[in-house]
């Protein structure tokens, strides 16, 4: 066993690490079971911590919370019939149903479990194909990674939006705002007006703060009185543990979501939400009872917790190995990394090893923590459905604020948060995605990077991203998912004609 | 024309002349005298150009009916609740340098508890001065994260 496989789990599995997993775990929970708070905003309001906590802790903590956020978002889907997060929107399905005949601990109990095993399954994903993912990696060029992160770029357009261009605009302009700052090649200032703030270019998280925070903030002046229908509801939780029987069901659309999550986690850009329902249609395909289905059916609740939950280390596989982020919240931690110093990527296994397994085996941890404090701590979490949201907006909103403040101790960050928050109202106006947006701040100067070198070395010569193997193949993979996306555009637009008709 | 044929067509202008203005820039950007090699102006070009041809096609997709035009769910939002935001937001980021955290955030709360719904006096009084001063005692003495205390400066140490 390498050593750093050992010094790894032991970095994991120290009192500090554990404890802000625990910590992650339980805010995750909190603000996954809230509706109108997403994983992603969870993330915002702890992400000042990251600052000053070690990177092992940090990103322990962050983990925590991305894993139970997952399974968090399930309980509002069937207490409410409002998912938590949009990845829980297919668990409401039939854990509501559920929740209606008197069975809501049976449901919840379910739920956990299928989350905790799909989780378990991506960990074993994580812990086997990352290392062996990293080492081809290793072989990448210039062009190869060039063309990677272009791929990464259009596969999360395609999946993103329901428009193919408005998802390249979105990721255009994330890469124009990149511009912003100095240039990776000769440190040459542009775009910066004289501007001493805007020298080192405009932090991604920052401009992910406002994108995500803003628009919700609003949202919720729309339902402002939701949490008053919840009490009478959570209170009638009884015994959460599943049974045998529960159990033995569970079999299939655990083998079913548990691969579909991981390998979708994996695809850029994919995500939960289609994962669960992926999950969810084809475990109801070889279910022996698909009548069950949306009336309450126990497998129509384990699918989808399983499946998206074993997106977490699916998403975790190329952010670590090629840094390339799955979803906001990977793209966040990418951020996070990036503060301390350490660039995720095939290096990672090769200059931080101890880190790299380190960060596998807190996501280990993060699973077990999930499911125990889940069990042990369900009826007094479900309490927290009750805060009203006129102290929990506010207490977001000026959380973000500090939280943009805090990553340079510059106000001109926290004003650069709100623009992204209206330029994030503008784009959800426009029906534009947000994340290839994002994402391409992310990926951005890598891509200009890569692109630049590749060309110097080649003297000026586009063909060298066509004559290198790896390259060739992305370019082919980013080429398919954007005829796939105009294909399935096409499709929707058909569809929508013969409605009208 | 569609709601969203709409929206696209007033999207695609403004994208277009945004362009123009980033092109403007682009082309004003200093040159570097170092042979075989790229221009800090080249990728901003690349992204000229594809902003330029995806912001005509957003154009014309809002003045020909050749996309899916569905407009999504609005969410809605009382308009007067987000001027009413807007204008908060605003009095609040200018008067944050001045003021500091504590106080700036003790007023900015206590109007969001308001548009968010709460009307008793009582509760948002106490709830934005206990919030505001747990969350800036916990970022300045727990995290360590030095937060401007404004006003309360001599108070505050």
């Amino acid at each position: 066993m390498s050593p750093n496989i050992i010094d790894g789990f032991s970095q994991a599995s120290q009192l500090e690490t554990i404890l802000a997993v625990a910590a992650g775990c339980f805010i995750g929970l909190v603000v996954g079971m809230i509706p109108g708070l997403t994983i992603s905003t969870g993330i915002i309001i702890v992400l000042p911590l990251t600052f000053v906590l070690e990177p092992e802790i940090s990103i322990a903590l962050l983990l925590g919370l991305y894993v139970s956020g997952m399974t968090g978002g399930s309980f509002s889907a069937i207490l409410l019939n409002i998912p938590g997060t949009p990845s829980a929107s297919a668990t409401a399905l039939d854990g509501h149903p559920l929740a209606r005949n008197g069975e809501a601990g049976r449901a919840l109990g379910i739920a956990i479990t299928a989350s905790f095993l799909g989780g378990l399954f991506s960990f074993l994903c994580l812990y086997f194909i990352a290392p062996l993912l990293a080492e081809i990696a290793l072989k990448f060029q210039s062009p190869d990674l060039f063309s990677l992160v272009f791929f990464g770029l259009t596969i999360i357009c395609s999946f993103a939006a329901k428009s193919l261009i408005k998802g390249l605009l979105s990721a255009v302009i994330g890469l124009a705002i990149v511009t912003v700052g100095q240039d990776p090649m000769m440190g040459t200032a542009r775009f910066t007006f004289d501007q001493v703030n805007l020298i080192s270019g405009i932090h991604f998280l920052t401009a992910l703060i406002g994108l995500f925070a803003v628009p919700q903030l609003t949202d919720n002046f729309a339902d402002m009185m939701k949490s008053e229908t919840v009490t009478k509801k959570a209170a009638n939780i009884k015994s959460v543990l599943p049974k045998l029987a529960d159990l033995k069901l569970m079999r299939l659309p655990v083998i079913v979501g548990a691969p579909i999550g991981s390998f979708l986690g994996i695809l850029p850009g994919a995500g939960g939400p289609i994962a669960a329902f992926i999950s969810y249609d084809y475990t109801k395909k070889l279910s022996k009872n698909p009548e069950e289905f949306g009336s309450g059916s126990p497998q129509g609740i384990a699918a989808p917790e399983s499946a998206n939950n074993a997106v977490t280390g699916g998403a975790l596989i190329p952010m670590m190995t090629l840094g390339i982020p799955g979803d906001p919240v990977t793209a966040i931690l990418i951020g996070a990394l990036l503060i301390h110093g350490l660039a995720p990527g095939p290096l990672l296994f090769i200059e931080n090893g101890e880190f790299a397994y380190g960060l596998i085996f807190s996501f280990f941890w993060a699973n077990i923590f999930n499911i125990v404090i889940a069990f042990i701590g369900l009826r007094y979490l479900v309490k927290v459905l009750v805060i009203p949201r006129t102290f929990l907006m506010p207490t977001i909103a000026i959380l973000c604020v500090i939280g943009s403040y805090a990553l340079r101790n510059n106000f001109f960050d926290v004003y650069v948060m709100f623009g992204f928050g209206l330029l994030g109202l503008a784009m959800r106006w426009l029906d534009m995605p947000i994340v290839p947006l994002l994402l391409a701040m992310v990926l951005g100067r890598q891509l200009e990077e890569h692109l630049r070198v590749s060309l110097i070395a080649s003297k000026n010569d586009v063909t060298v991203f066509f004559t290198h193997g790896f390259s060739l193949f992305f370019l082919c993979l980013a080429a398919a998912s954007v005829f796939w996306s105009f294909w399935a555009e096409h499709k929707s637009k058909q569809k929508q004609e013969q409605l009208e008709i | 024309m569609s709601n969203m044929r709409t929206r696209n067509l007033i999207a695609g202008i403004i994208l277009l002349v945004l362009c123009a203005g980033y092109a403007y820039l682009t082309a004003h950007l200093p040159t570097r005298a170092i042979e075989n090699t790229t221009q800090p102006s080249f990728f901003p070009w690349v992204i000229t150009i594809c902003m330029a041809v995806l912001s005509l096609a957003l154009l014309a997709q809002g003045l020909l009916p050749i996309a899916n035009t569905e407009t999504p769910k609005a969410i809605k939002v009382p308009i007067h609740r987000l001027v009413s935001g807007l204008i908060l937001s605003v009095a609040y980021f200018v008067a944050l340098p001045l003021l500091g955290f504590v106080v700036a955030n003790i007023l900015f709360f206590a109007g969001l508890m308001y548009l968010y719904g709460e009307r008793r006096p009582l509760r948002i009084v106490a709830g934005s001065i206990l919030i505001s001063l747990i969350v800036f005692f916990l970022f300045r003495e727990v995290f360590q994260i030095l937060l401007p205390s404004g006003i309360l400066q001599g108070v505050l140490r």
